[in-house]
């Protein structure tokens, strides 16, 4: 470990005074974050290579949710709660509709500024503008208005009171940023600033952006007004390293302190190695294989709840996922705690498939085509595994792998034309209602199966407006049955996220956005 | 014809070359079903969003219209914006050309320099111990799998012997770039006398130069052992050998005859080459063009891709006009016109 120390401390001083900081910044603890690519761009509301991994380490939310402890006693977070955060408090009225958060005082970004509600105004209106992540917030959420009432409250009014919205709030969608920097960097042709944020940033979190290096990487530094405790690590280089391998090899050396998305084939070796720290939680997104119920011969319920009986889950937990998933048994993660309601999906059981099949007429085998690409490390072994496993009912399924940027352009809303893919879908936001909306609702997003049920519908919408507990959970519970007799999805396993990192590093906390937050971390040692 | 009007024909030539090639690559970008809007997207935009993504980026037009807007942006020098990483496409060949070639041509003149002589001498002597550990390694170059050598490489060298530096790049991350003069970090650190950083630049080096210049070597001397074979067997070497020369005066006129088809090889060779480099890039994170023009390929970004294979092009067309012009310093005989 000593070793691992000694030689960071050297790398990330020559990393800190190569990338072109002052040596004053050298003695500063530096973290060293082995990253896939470099960050092309800051703008929450523009997903391109590095930007949430940057993102939520710039920017925070007016809330945030409390951190409980696990029943290994680890910390994680609690999605019942939200807390104050960059909001000191707040006050609902009119039923929940209108809800008014008085900012904290002394919450400044590293231009100085402080935050006002009407920088909250901002980040809203450039949002519904942009028409891109932070407008599907304001549809999921039902806010219907952002307005600055003072310099330190802004007042959202709802369409109706719901529980995403507030949790919405804990996230950085949209990014709350310095409204002051960003006009001043506006042009007539780009009034959002989008263009200075591909490689600035102006947020009011504990980190912003120093310097980028397009092929190379970019240096984060701390952000010297953040309004909370000071983080251990007070610059971050964010090194491009586009080979897992590479990125192995150097964690393994520890030449970096953190690699990032680490494939199962080198988790399996690392997670033996001692040189090497790694940590896993489980996720919230299942890895899924979905049906589109438009296409033959997944139009018919039968079919699909056959090939949900043929497939072999066990063989995929131990082929696929190398025992380092956990099964997943119900369209919700477990992380929602009550609304979570357990084995409500299918087991093995090639009879009952071989049934259903023949009383769907296809008692003599069936031909169906599975699309697939390199999205998430785990879909070509879980489609070769699926193909093995229905041969045995007489289904037989032709693999097919398509370029990823068909894939996302063909199951993008409007277009959704793969009758048989697999899926993942994570919830950044820690409420049931937002699950299901996002994944299952005929509005929804990542309903990318472009499954429709009224019914579903109508159990989701009211979830998401029912503000009385116990009700809540009932609809929570029905519309997980629902979807699991709808049988429009092959619920297969959670892939864990995993941390690997140099032994020294300490106080990894698990997002909903499934990206690191530099602030907890430490290295001791 | 002189030297002047063949270059004069030879870029005519080529202005319709290069006019092809860059059609069918705006045309086969944009008929496979890649589609950089969904994903700029993200995976929450609505229809709404992603209708004013694909105006922002021009795509709502129809094919001859964005074709004619491209072909005017590009003689003004514009090869449009990246998708993926925002910069200008001209801006990142022009940052990470320097460094694909820098790695290239180190490796190809070590990978000449060892594959020609070896070459040469196997063909001495057809079957002997030298022609067949030769055209074992040669084999070994064709057949082993570039990203496979590279990571066994990085694992024995770097991790358990400790003998190369971390593959993060061109640099050792203590050391500053030199000021730029040719974009090879080597050779401009040796310019400008900083020694460390000329140092660090040739550690970085050495490793996939090595690797790449073994992938090089191995049809060159395949190749240069072939042609030598066809030149000792030619008449005007045994007539030669029948006048009594000395075998070192025979070997002289040998090589002289073989070098051209040799340098027209090598020149073919190079030209695929900057291609073939990406995944070599890839594991060092070297970040040169190679390693971005896979990643655009990958991802969709049409505007970079475009670039990439404009800029192979260009490469490739570059290095037959060097390659002429060298055959006729050697060859005084060979016509321009030819």
């Amino acid at each position: 470990m000593k070793k691992h120390a000694r030689l960071l401390s050297g790398a990330a001083v020559a990393a800190v005074l190569a990338l072109g900081a002052s040596a004053s910044h050298a003695a500063e603890n530096t973290f060293i974050f082995g990253a896939v690519g470099t960050p092309a761009g800051f703008d929450t509301d523009a997903w391109l290579t590095g930007t949430l991994e940057t993102s939520v380490n710039v920017y925070e939310g007016l809330t945030k949710h409390g951190i409980t402890k696990d029943a290994s006693g680890r910390d994680v977070i609690d999605a019942a709660t939200v807390e104050p955060h960059m909001a000191e408090s707040w006050t609902v009225s009119e039923g929940g509709k209108v809800v008014t958060y008085k900012i904290r005082p002394g919450v400044k970004s590293p231009f100085g500024n402080e935050l006002s509600a009407h920088d909250v105004a901002y980040a809203w209106e450039r949002a519904r503008d942009r028409k891109r992540v932070g407008n599907f917030m304001i549809r999921v959420g039902r806010i219907e208005a952002v307005e600055a009432v003072s310099d330190s409250e802004v007042k959202f009014t709802l369409g109706t009171a719901n529980n995403i919205f507030p949790r919405i709030l804990t996230t950085v969608f949209p990014a709350l940023t310095d409204s002051k920097v960003l006009k001043e960097n506006a042009t007539a042709e780009d009034k959002w600033a989008t263009k200075w944020m591909e490689k600035n940033t102006a947020g009011f979190g504990p980190y912003h952006v120093d310097s980028v290096r397009p092929g190379e990487g970019a240096v984060l530094v701390y952000n010297e007004n953040y309004f909370e405790e000071k983080p251990y690590f007070t610059r971050v280089i964010y090194r491009e390293i586009p080979s897992p391998a590479s990125r192995a090899a150097l964690v393994k050396s520890g030449q970096i302190h953190w690699a990032d998305q680490m494939p199962i084939q080198q988790l399996v070796d690392l997670i033996k190695d001692p040189k090497v720290k790694v940590d896993s939680v489980p996720g919230t997104g299942a890895a899924t294989l979905r049906m589109n119920p438009n296409f033959k011969p997944f139009d018919d319920v039968r079919v699909r709840r056959a090939i949900n009986y043929a497939f072999d889950y066990d063989a995929v937990s131990e082929a696929v996922f190398r025992g380092l998933g956990e099964r997943s048994d119900s369209i919700l993660a477990p992380a929602f705690g009550r609304f979570y309601t357990p084995a409500q999906t299918y087991n093995t059981d090639l009879d009952k498939a071989r049934a259903l099949l023949a009383e769907a007429g296809h008692g003599n085998g069936l031909d169906i085509q599975l699309e697939y690409t390199d999205n998430w490390w785990w879909e070509e072994s879980l489609a070769i595994q699926t193909k093995d496993a229905l041969a045995k009912v007489g289904i037989n399924v032709d693999l097919k792998r398509i370029p990823k940027t068909e894939m996302n352009s063909r199951r993008a809303i409007g277009k959704r034309d793969i009758p048989f893919f697999p899926h993942l879908a994570n919830a950044f936001v820690l409420d049931p209602g937002y699950a299901f909306y996002l994944s299952a609702h005929s509005e929804g997003s990542s309903d990318v199966n472009d499954y429709n049920n009224p019914v579903f519908d109508k159990l989701v919408d009211d979830l998401i407006g029912e503000q009385d507990l116990d009700k809540a959970i009932k609809l929570a519970h029905d519309a997980q049955k629902l979807h699991a007799d709808d049988a429009t999805f092959i619920i297969s396993d959670f892939p864990k996220t995993y941390a690997v990192t140099v032994p020294c590093i300490s106080g990894w906390l698990w997002y909903q956005h499934d990206r690191v937050v530099w602030k907890h971390l430490r290295c001791d040692g | 014809m002189t030297v002047r009007s063949f270059l004069l024909r030879r870029l005519v030539l080529v202005v319709p070359i290069l006019l092809g090639i860059t059609f069918l690559t705006f045309m086969l970008v944009r008929i496979g079903e890649q589609d950089p809007v969904a994903m700029l997207g993200g995976p929450m935009a609505d229809e709404a969003s992603l209708a004013s993504i694909k105006a922002e980026l021009g795509l709502d037009r129809p094919f001859f219209v964005q074709f004619g807007i491209y072909l005017g942006n590009l003689v003004q020098g514009d090869l449009g914006d990246s998708w993926q990483s925002s910069e200008r496409v001209a801006d990142e060949i022009r940052n990470r050309l320097p460094a694909s070639l820098e790695l290239l041509i180190f490796s190809v003149l070590l990978g000449s320099l060892v594959g020609v002589p070896v070459g040469l001498r196997s063909a001495q002597r057809p079957n002997g111990l030298f022609d067949q550990v030769s055209r074992f390694v040669s084999l070994l170059g064709f057949s082993v799998p570039t990203y496979w050598i590279a990571l066994m490489a990085i694992f024995v060298f770097f991790f358990l012997l400790q003998w190369a530096p971390a593959p993060l790049g061109r640099l050792d991350i203590a050391a500053f770039p030199p000021p730029d003069v040719t974009g090879s970090y080597l050779i401009d650190s040796l310019i400008s006398g900083n020694w460390s950083t000329a140092y660090s630049a040739a550690s970085q080096l050495a490793l996939p130069v090595i690797l790449f210049s073994i992938i090089v070597a191995a049809p060159i001397i395949k190749h240069t052992r072939a042609i030598s074979l066809e030149v000792l067997a030619s008449d005007y070497v045994r007539y030669a050998k029948a006048q009594g020369l000395r075998p070192r005066t025979v070997r002289r006129i040998a090589l002289r005859n073989s070098i051209t088809p040799i340098l027209t090889f090598i020149g073919t060779e190079l030209t695929g080459l900057l291609a073939a480099v990406s995944l070599i890039e890839l594991i060092f994170a070297w970040g040169g063009m190679g390693q971005w023009g896979l990643n655009a390929i990958l991802l969709g970004d049409f505007a970079a891709v475009q670039g990439y294979v404009l800029v192979l092009a260009v490469f490739s067309v570059a290095v037959f006009i060097v390659i002429d012009l060298l055959v006729l310093l050697l060859e005084p005989r060979a016509s321009l016109r030819a």
